[in-house]
């Protein structure tokens, strides 16, 4: 929000130049973005923390900041007024509200025979540097007023509200209103609306309606300074799709106490400005007056919390500069302080202004607990680090995709279509990441690890990895290497259609390769991951390898013959290697031939060479007992 | 054939010979086992007396002739093989090596490894919490209400199930809290989403580091010591850093950090908008209702909350 420097002037003793007065506000309430001169004047964007709006959305707030900080006087706001003992404000206006917890406080005012026109060239500069336009002197009068104290005011032609009346209701279904910009608005019974006896005349705490706009004519000003809920100007303004600097103010929360002061104000500046008489009295709602509270400090509290005493007088002497009032250990919160409530909140006033530069830097005393080993992220680091390895480059892609199937959760709000639904699983946009990066590189090896989703709220996370030259052995082989690094066995690999595999642990499914890519689900292998290493020495004494040759039906699998060979063989079958695959011409139709070497090694002797012939024979003698099996010799 | 005819044709046959191949060939010929001349040399048993010495002599001087010259011509080709040899060996050790195929780890992941690395020495545990959060966690718990203009700082994604998707990794402490009594220090760096326009600093997808120690007394002094400390171990440089007042619902005091920019050393440039200090991270002290609000009695403990997006930093 921008500020005048100049107007803060106005309110306190000694303003430190704009710059200083930017650097103490930093460090104090709120960071200062941009100082900028601004014709004789200074713009200073403040950006007020959100719990702040309800004291500091105006100069005065920010006014009583600088005083504060700086130990320096504040000047208060002038609000004298010479009104006209024969006019009296409930004779031009009556109001009724409705709804009292959506509007806890109204404040109506008059002020007749004035002469609207122009503002004068000082009210101009100052709304400009705040980045208002001028309309004419009586709403520039009652837009000053918002910025100067926080209370967004408005004024209507006292002569245009039917039966002089103001109401405030929910709106009707299906009535509309037209607003002072000429914007149309079809309302309903979520919306606050200030209306006359017949109709909607603005929408409360909004923005005012065209019907009973000031204009050149206009001889009476009601004035409105009133106070709304902040939820019901929030939902409303939600409704309708329009924010303005009056609703800003009433979503952040208002001080209810704020009316009578901003109205007489108003009153007392037209009436300097525009020229009129100041009905006697006002119009006030207020059938649940708002006291201030009282929050206990407790010094040994603030000491501990702050790790740093502060002497009593000094904390004393900065909440009396912020505008509480203390005695002994008890404070009182003025009601423009919404944001207070527990003790907590005090040390943080006290500690701001006092300085976060001057609290020490100590480290604490605790017991020396060891971190705890976090399983997840260890098994987590320790893929990506295979992964690594293996030659897979990790990507981190959006949760977000463009299609989702039956159980694909879809998004309230996404940011576009493509972003519709959240990922089911990593690989499709694993597959995306080659597809685009395929006319740049050759060789693509992407790796991810992530979370997926599915409904009803199912969050699963996932390991995925795709090799864009690879082939369906290639990927298996980084699965089996992946698993056997993580120290998982008793995996098998189930023929799930073409070019595919469901891969299972034990009776569980974990994972899916496909023609060339995996993706697994990574909780279950985190679960079944497992530091042990089984180390077995190497045999003192010699093997000997035999090779065999077979020829088989091109549906028969691997696994079958490699059982075969292990079980016939035995013990003394160290290792079976299948080094060749082939399935060409000139072999007979629907066969392949498979290649392996089998190792053959005791722990415990020198084997012999008769003996190892004899157990190789075994084995293929068992081979052949499949009909459609053929040792080739 | 006589001594000088097999002279003049041996050394032809030398002369002749284009490898060593054809030059053992030729010395097989003449010198052999059954060479001409081993031939000639064998037949002298035979001959008269006076004969016998004029042509052992000059036959004996041919043998040895012919064997230094076979011999130095045999030298010659094993020396030409041997520059051969050594030519085809010769390697340009100037020429790129062969790589093997590296794969990379994301720079997000190395980033987070290296802060949670820091932590973990200083005796937190790194945590972790769902992605897909309830409005109580996420919002409520953290003392942020429904309709309050606070929830408006997160621009969140609503899903149709009746969830959201974590907007910070906050709603984790609160998580842990409900389990684990204090005293306890952990952290959190995980995946947060943001409904918002994506550009150089924000992302809808993004991950953001939460920090949590509570503890009987922890203070913001407390605070301010291991922050800095973290700093230094992370840039792995002294750094000066600042604390200004901040806002968030579920600390009091809130605070943010800045760092005097590590570009130009504090005296303004284009990275830190000329003010001389990066924006760092937002902390406070926990509020009490959170810790009520995670079943602990906020009586008993004090502690610090911190949190940063990963990517923010230089």
């Amino acid at each position: 929000m921008v500020f005048s420097y100049n107007w803060l002037k106005d309110y306190v003793g000694r303003l430190p130049e704009p710059e200083k007065t930017a650097e103490l506000l930093t460090m104090h309430s709120f960071e200062v973005g941009e100082v900028k001169k601004t014709g004789a004047d200074y713009a200073l964007d403040i950006d007020v923390l959100p719990n702040r709006g309800p004291d500091c959305f105006s100069h005065f707030g920010i006014a009583r900041e600088i005083a504060a900080i700086t130990n320096s006087k504040l000047r208060p706001i002038n609000i004298k007024q010479a009104v006209d003992a024969k006019i009296q404000t409930k004779d031009f206006v009556t109001v009724e509200v409705k709804d009292k917890k959506a509007c806890p406080r109204y404040t109506a005012k008059v002020v007749a025979d004035v002469k609207v026109g122009p503002s004068p060239k000082w009210l101009k500069d100052r709304l400009r540097v705040c980045g208002l336009n001028s309309i004419n002197n009586i709403v520039d009068i009652a837009n000053y007023v918002m910025l100067e104290t926080g209370q967004p005011l408005h004024a209507f032609d006292g002569q245009k509200l039917a039966g002089n009346r103001i109401v405030v209701r929910f709106a009707r279904n299906r009535e509309k209103i037209v607003t002072l910009d000429e914007q149309k608005f079809d309302l309903d019974s979520s919306v606050l609306v200030i209306a006359d006896a017949e109709k909607p005349v603005a929408i409360a705490g909004i923005k005012g309606g065209k019907l009973p706009e000031i204009d050149k004519k206009t001889k009476v000003v009601v004035l409105e300074a009133a106070n709304f809920d902040g939820r019901v100007i929030r939902q409303g303004s939600k409704k309708l799709n329009l924010k303005t600097d009056a609703s800003l103010r009433f979503e952040h929360g208002l001080d209810p106490n704020l009316t009578e002061m901003a109205v007489i104000r108003t009153a007392q500046l037209i009436q300097k400005i525009a020229g009129g008489k100041i009905a006697r009295g006002s119009v006030d709602i207020y059938p649940k007056k708002v006291y201030p509270k009282r929050v206990k400090l407790d010094q040994k509290y603030l000491t501990s919390l702050l790790g740093k005493k502060i002497l009593p007088k000094e904390i004393n002497n900065i909440l009396k500069r912020l505008g509480f009032v203390v005695r002994g250990s008890l404070v009182t919160v003025p009601t423009f302080r919404q944001d207070i409530f527990l003790p907590e909140d005090l040390i943080e006033e006290v500690v701001r202004i006092y300085g976060y530069d001057k609290i020490p830097s100590v480290f604490p005393i605790v017991s020396l607990a060891p971190s705890r080993r976090n399983l997840d992220i260890f098994w987590e680091n320790k893929t990506k680090d295979i992964m690594k390895e293996f030659g897979f480059t990790e990507a981190y892609n959006y949760s977000f995709v463009s299609q989702g199937s039956d159980s694909a959760i879809e998004l309230e709000n996404p940011m576009s279509q493509e972003h519709k639904y959240l990922r089911e699983n990593l690989i499709s946009n694993l597959k995306k990441n080659v597809k685009f990066n395929k006319n740049n590189f050759k060789d693509i090896r992407l790796f991810e690890i992530g979370k997926v989703f599915s409904r009803p709220a199912v969050e699963e996370s996932r390991l995925a990895g795709i090799n864009l030259l690879g082939s369906f052995y290639d990927i298996k082989g980084i699965v089996e290497g992946l698993l056997n690094k993580l120290g998982i066995s008793d995996i098998k690999y189930i023929e799930n259609g073409r070019q595919s595999a469901s891969v299972e642990v034990g009776q569980e499914k974990i994972g899916v390769i496909g023609e060339n890519y995996f993706e697994l689900n990574f909780d279950k292998v985190k679960k079944l991951a497992s530091e042990e290493v089984l180390y077995r020495p190497i045999s003192r004494y010699p093997s000997a390898v035999r090779d065999l040759a077979i020829l088989v039906p091109r549906q028969t699998k691997v696994v079958q013959v490699l059982n075969k060979i292990n079980i016939a063989g035995g013990k003394l079958v160290r290792d079976v290697d299948l080094f060749d695959i082939y399935q060409g011409e000139e072999l007979p139709q629907g066969k392949k031939n498979l290649a392996f070497h089998i190792v053959y090694q005791s722990e415990t002797r020198t084997l012999k060479s008769k003996e190892v012939d004899e157990i190789h024979q075994k084995i293929i003698k068992t081979l052949e007992k499949e009909s459609t099996w053929q040792v080739r010799k | 054939m006589t001594l000088k005819t097999l002279k003049i044709e041996a050394e032809k046959a030398i002369k002749k010979a284009g490898d060593l191949k054809s030059l053992n060939d030729a010395f097989k010929k003449y010198l052999g086992k059954k060479g001409e001349l081993t031939q000639i040399l064998r037949s002298l048993e035979k001959m008269p007396k006076a004969k016998r010495v004029k042509v052992g002599r000059e036959a004996n001087m041919l043998k040895n002739s012919l064997r230094i010259k076979f011999d130095q011509k045999a030298g010659e080709f094993k020396e030409k093989a041997q520059r051969e040899a050594s030519d085809s060996e010769w390697i340009d050790v100037t020429a790129p090596g062969r790589r093997p195929i590296l794969g990379h780890l994301h720079p997000l992941t190395q980033a987070r490894r290296k802060t949670e690395e820091i932590f973990q020495a200083m005796g937190f545990s790194v945590v972790s919490g769902p992605e897909m959060e309830t409005e109580w966690y996420n919002f409520d718990a953290l003392n942020i209400p429904k309709d309050h203009p606070a929830r408006d700082l997160w621009d969140t994604f609503y899903l149709k199930n009746k969830m959201l998707l974590r907007t910070h990794t906050t709603p984790v402490d609160v998580r842990y809290m409900e389990k684990k009594n204090p005293p306890l220090k952990i952290i959190t760096i995980d995946r947060c989403f943001r409904h918002e326009a994506t550009d150089a600093s924000h992302e809808t997808n993004f991950y953001q580091i939460d920090g949590l120690m509570v503890d009987r007394d922890i203070s913001v002094a407390n605070f301010k010591a291991m922050i800095q400390e973290f700093f230094q171990r992370f840039f792995e440089k002294p750094v000066k850093i600042r604390m200004r007042p901040g806002f968030f619902p579920f600390t009091e005091p809130s605070f943010e950090v800045d760092m005097v920019c590590l570009v130009c050393g504090g005296k303004g440039c284009s990275a830190c908008q000329q003010t001389g200090w990066m924006e760092m991270l937002g902390a406070g002290m926990m509020h009490p209702n959170v810790f009520k609000n995670a079943g602990l009695n906020p009586k008993n403990w004090q502690g610090w909350v911190l949190a940063w997006g990963l990517t923010g930093w230089p």
